[in-house]
């Protein structure tokens, strides 16, 4: 029993941060219907911001400081979200999705090679800022690292679900992504709200990125492409454009991918995440939370 | 003279000559070794590119996963090779089949769900294909791959290490599957595919099978993928899990999409231009895939339809203005 | 008539020149330059660079010729390695080639190269295979897998450890490594509790650690290269497994302790002979790289020594022919590299290369003990 839950605690903790990263997917995705590739490039460049901040923040106490790089890394992410948004999909705008969609893999590759020249293609290691203190109960254990976890993406969580339901920017991104048209003819401006969206979806990659630098101790450039479709796979299988759906997906996949491998196998483990989606899709091909809607004629 | 030239003009066989004969005089003046090569790997570059476009460009159906095709043709055929000695000539065909067989394996659940999450699903199949070949070593040599393949034998010429007979093969393929997507655009089925592009319901309306014509195209188009990975282990006498891995899909889908989506000669020339780019970019060492990215962005801002842009659509509305300017009528009544 | 006789002369004079005028001889270098090796790759670069730089420097090989590199790109796919070498085949002026990287790379490139008939060294593939294609123009610096696995099988028995646990990163390396080392293991009378795989970019192996614990295995042993490694390392710690660990010459790297942190204390590693550092003429190469590119890696000295045998083989060949230069380099006895004398037995491999096993300790990696080849049950004397 002990070794089950501590499977599922494993999980839980990634899959917390695979929830932050499918926001960003399904928030873009739900406003301009692009699945935008260079997201995971994103998250990565938010842990290596955060890496930065804290090696410039060294001298700080890790509750001073760990916050703080937190605020840095995202402010850069959400200026990186916003120039991409700015330059390589606006001017696509009126262009079919699959121009779009080559143009995210070109940003994509892109940023990932900037990254690695910019700080070298070794493994970057990430200092051990939140003290290693762990809490046994039996064999079971749980560190202070994915207590911080947990509390930030529920924080954030919670605060992006207020967010998206009381705030006028947030009902404004609601009506753009049920439609574009109409919300323009009520005097919302889909290209601020657009770029908002961006700004928003990097901000909780940027995070995501940071608490991914923080639990495993080491980054390299290549971290996002494989976050990025593990990410996107759960933003699709909870219901692409549904935020919850994105939520309880990244959650899900987290736990399943380490239930699979921790019981299964671990050779076939990025299999698994694919096999869940493929099982959901069957079943209910909008993914779990998403909306059936019926194309209008 | 008038009918034959007229005949000519519409014949689809003349014209793929025509196109593709001047690359076959290449070999005759350039013999540097490394260039042919290169032009072998962008002519299987170009069936690869052709082939998807059935799916994408032609149905509209995005398939991120198209490396898998490619891969399950290549180790089709080195297995059945070194398994029963079976030779190329026989081999090609079979690999297409067995490529054809996941295709429609694949296709038959995935096309009935929306169209990005048809994205998602291929991209998955393509890194399970993967993960499969590199894990499943008793079968497949797992990382290590499979060596050892035979080289295609054309009327007692033994193909070797040299790449020209390799160009002439592929541009052979090329032109092969050029001249049956051009008759396939003509067809009925051709214009099914089209319609549902444009409109999956309208189509459903007006009495074309979608499903049934989805399935054709993922058949067609992983048939191909499955000839080009014959061709390719034939080439490469090795084949392992790295060769066909995500960023392989995408490079094939941005051909694609360079060339002009729909485009049957944009496709091939997306091949080209993709295939050749980064040989060209050899000199800028570490910035070489940044630049790759820089040039993908740039030429999707500047011409977002493709070098040749989607000529299928456009084809059809040009008739259409023509019709209409002759009859004095509004085309867009 | 002395006007035009002049101008003749001068004519004659410009035209010679050119020919008078330096001849290239260029070393071909292909490695993963750009993608998640890189820098791995980028270090075997820089170290034949300076192979080259020191030669040059040094004066001309032979006549008039300057040596110079040419680094290509494979990023370890193996389609890109083929058109790599065939870059390098259809360019007259490179005379041999130091590559390539990747075990799979290599064995692809190899065919091309026979044909071409051009030297080819790699620093750093061991899978055993590639020798056994029977090109006489493959040759290799590095010990191959079936030698470095028995050492460290047979360390591993001296320990008395008995019960223990494989892993690899399911590569051409790492499989084919930890594949020998359950061989030699097993042979020994050890047993292994579990083998299992772990994928070469994935991040999270808490689940496979927290499932490892519950056999408690005496040693973990990782075919795999240092990032996986320091990250099972930390998790292991973690998630409180707590056993002995065990890799190959993947993971030595000064990074490994570093990433690794304090969970790094104690981990053992094999690796090519004894420390590169220890040796008077590693150590001057040692300095002298870092002091020009920053911290050095593991495969940058391979590399070094790579390309000073294919110079030397250039040099005493007298000349760019292909044929000459591997003809020399199957002459080539106790060369003086500066990871130890270079012979090659007669498939191309690394003659008397013994094996170094290492040790964690105080955050470096600490030379421990030797073992011969030939003998497996006898090792060296050396610190303890």
């Amino acid at each position: 029993m002990e070794l089950f839950l501590q499977q599922l605690l494993n999980g839980l903790t990634i899959g917390m941060v695979y929830a932050l990263i499918a926001l960003g997917y399904t928030m873009v995705y739900g406003v301009i219907q692009l699945i935008n590739f260079a997201h995971g490039e994103v998250f990565m460049v938010g842990a290596y911001l955060t890496l930065s901040a804290i090696l410039a923040f060294s001298g700080f106490p890790f509750w001073a400081a760990l916050p703080a790089a937190f605020a840095v890394s995202a402010l850069g992410s959400a200026l990186l979200g916003a120039a991409i948004e700015r330059t390589a999909y606006k001017p696509l705008r009126g262009s079919p999705k699959l121009t779009a969609l080559i143009t995210s893999i070109g940003v994509s590759f892109f940023l990932q090679n900037a990254v690695m020249l910019i700080y070298g293609s070794k493994e970057q290691s990430v200092p051990d800022i939140v003290p290693p203190v762990r809490f046994d109960v039996g064999t079971f254990s749980l560190s202070l690292v994915q207590i911080v976890i947990f509390a930030v993406a529920t924080g954030l969580m919670i605060f992006l679900t207020w967010f998206v339901k009381n705030t006028k920017t947030g009902k404004a991104m609601r009506a753009v992504a049920e439609n574009a048209e109409a919300a323009e003819l009520m005097g919302i401006s889909p290209n601020r709200v657009i770029r908002q969206t961006f700004v928003l979806g990097s901000t909780l990659a940027a995070v995501g990125g940071g608490l991914f630098a923080i639990y495993y101790g080491s980054i390299n450039f290549h971290d996002g492409y494989l976050a990025g479709i593990k990410a996107f796979t759960a933003a699709v299988f909870g219901g692409i454009g549904s935020i919850p759906g994105a939520m309880l997906g990244g959650i899900l996949l987290g736990v399943f991918e380490s239930l699979g491998a921790g019981y299964v196998s671990s050779e076939w483990k990025d299999v698994f995440a694919f096999v869940l989606l493929a099982a959901v899709l069957i079943f209910k091909p909008s993914g779990l939370l998403g909306e059936n809607l019926p194309d209008k004629v | 003279m008038e009918a034959l030239r007229d005949r000519l003009r519409k014949s689809h066989l003349a014209r793929v000559f025509l196109v593709l004969f001047p690359f076959a005089l290449i070999p005759l003046f350039d013999k540097n070794a490394y260039h042919m090569d290169l032009l072998a790997t962008v002519g299987i570059y170009a069936i690869l590119a052709m082939g998807l476009n059935v799916v994408v460009g032609f149905a509209g159906l995005l398939n991120l996963g198209y490396a898998a095709f490619f891969a399950l043709g290549a180790y089709a055929y080195a297995l059945l090779n070194i398994h029963t000695g079976c030779p190329f000539w026989l081999g090609l065909p079979a690999a297409g089949l067995v490529s054809m067989a996941f295709g429609l394996l694949i296709g038959m659940p995935s096309i009935r769900v929306r169209g990005d999450y048809l994205a998602i699903t291929t991209l998955g199949f393509g890194e399970i294909v993967r993960i499969a070949f590199n894990n499943l070593d008793a079968w497949t040599g797992g990382p290590n791959g499979l060596l050892g393949i035979d080289r295609p034998t054309f009327f007692g010429y033994k193909f070797s290490i040299n790449a020209t007979p390799y160009v002439y093969l592929t541009l052979a393929l090329v032109a092969l599957v050029a001249w049956v997507l051009f008759r396939l655009s003509d067809s009925k089925i051709g214009r099914a595919l089209v319609a549902i592009r444009e409109d999956e319901l309208a189509a459903g309306c007006m009495g074309v099978p979608a499903l049934r014509v989805k399935l054709t195209a993922f058949g067609l188009s992983s048939f191909i993928a499955g000839m080009a990975g014959a061709v390719f282990a034939s080439k490469q006498t090795i084949v392992s899990p790295d060769s066909f891995d995500f960023v392989l899909s995408v490079l094939i889908l941005a051909m694609v999409v360079l060339g002009g989506l729909g485009n049957i000669w944009g496709a091939a020339l997306g091949a080209l231009v993709l295939g050749i780019l980064p040989e060209l970019l050899r000199g800028f060492a570490s910035y070489r895939m940044l630049l790759f990215g820089v040039i993908m962005i740039l030429m999707m801002i500047f011409r977002p339809q493709g070098i040749l842009g989607g000529q299928l659509i456009r084809r059809e509305l040009g008739k259409r203005k023509k019709h209409a300017e002759e009859e004095g009528v509004d085309a867009d009544s | 008539m002395t006007h035009r006789a002049a101008a003749f002369l001068a004519i004659t004079a410009l035209v010679c020149v050119p020919a008078a005028a330096d001849e290239t001889v260029s070393i071909g270098l292909v490695a993963p330059l750009t993608g998640d090796q890189a820098y791995i790759g980028i270090g075997c670069q820089q170290g034949a660079l300076m192979a080259i730089e020191d030669a040059n420097v040094k004066g001309p090989v032979f006549g008039n010729a300057k040596l110079k590199l040419v680094p290509l790109d494979d990023q370890h796919n193996p389609t890109q390695a083929v058109l790599a070498a065939n870059k390098l085949a259809a360019d007259p002026a490179v005379a041999a080639v130091v590559g390539h990287f990747n075990s799979s790379c290599t064995k692809a490139a190899s065919a091309i190269y026979h044909e071409a008939r051009l030297a080819q060294v790699s620093p750093a593939s061991t899978n055993p295979d590639i020798s056994k294609q029977g090109f006489d123009t493959f040759f290799r610096v590095c010990p191959t897998d079936d030698v470095q696995a028995p050492a460290a099988a047979s360390y591993v028995a001296k320990l008395g450890l008995k019960r223990i646990v494989i892993l690899d990163d399911q590569t051409t390396y790492g499989k084919g490594l930890a594949d020998q080392f359950e061989k030699s293991f097993k042979a020994g009378g050890g047993e292994v509790i579990r083998r299992e795989g772990v994928t070469q970019g994935e991040k999270d192996f808490t689940p496979l650690l927290t499932k490892i614990k519950s056999t408690k295995p005496e040693l973990v042993f990782f075919g795999g290269i240092y990032p996986e490694m320091a990250l099972l390392l930390r998790q292991a710690k973690k998630v409180g497994l707590e056993t002995e660990w065990m890799a190959g010459d993947g993971i030595f790297d000064p990074s490994l302790p570093k990433l690794a942190g304090p969970a790094g204390e104690g981990v053992y590693a094999t690796m090519l002979g004894v420390d590169p550092r220890s040796l008077p003429d590693a150590k001057d190469f040692v300095a002298r790289y870092e002091a020009r590119y920053g911290e050095i890696g593991s495969f940058a000295a391979y590399a070094y020594d790579s390309a000073n045998v294919l110079i030397d083989a250039i040099r005493r060949a007298g000349k760019n022919d292909r044929e000459a230069i591997l003809a020399e380099m199957k002459k080539t006895k106790d060369f003086p590299g500066i990871l130890g004398p270079v012979n090659f037995d007669a498939r191309g491999d690394a003659v008397g290369k013994s094996v170094g096993i290492f040790q964690v300790r105080d955050g470096k990696f600490q030379f421990i003990e030797e073992f011969k080849p030939a003998s497996s049950a006898a090792p060296a004397a050396a610190a303890a």
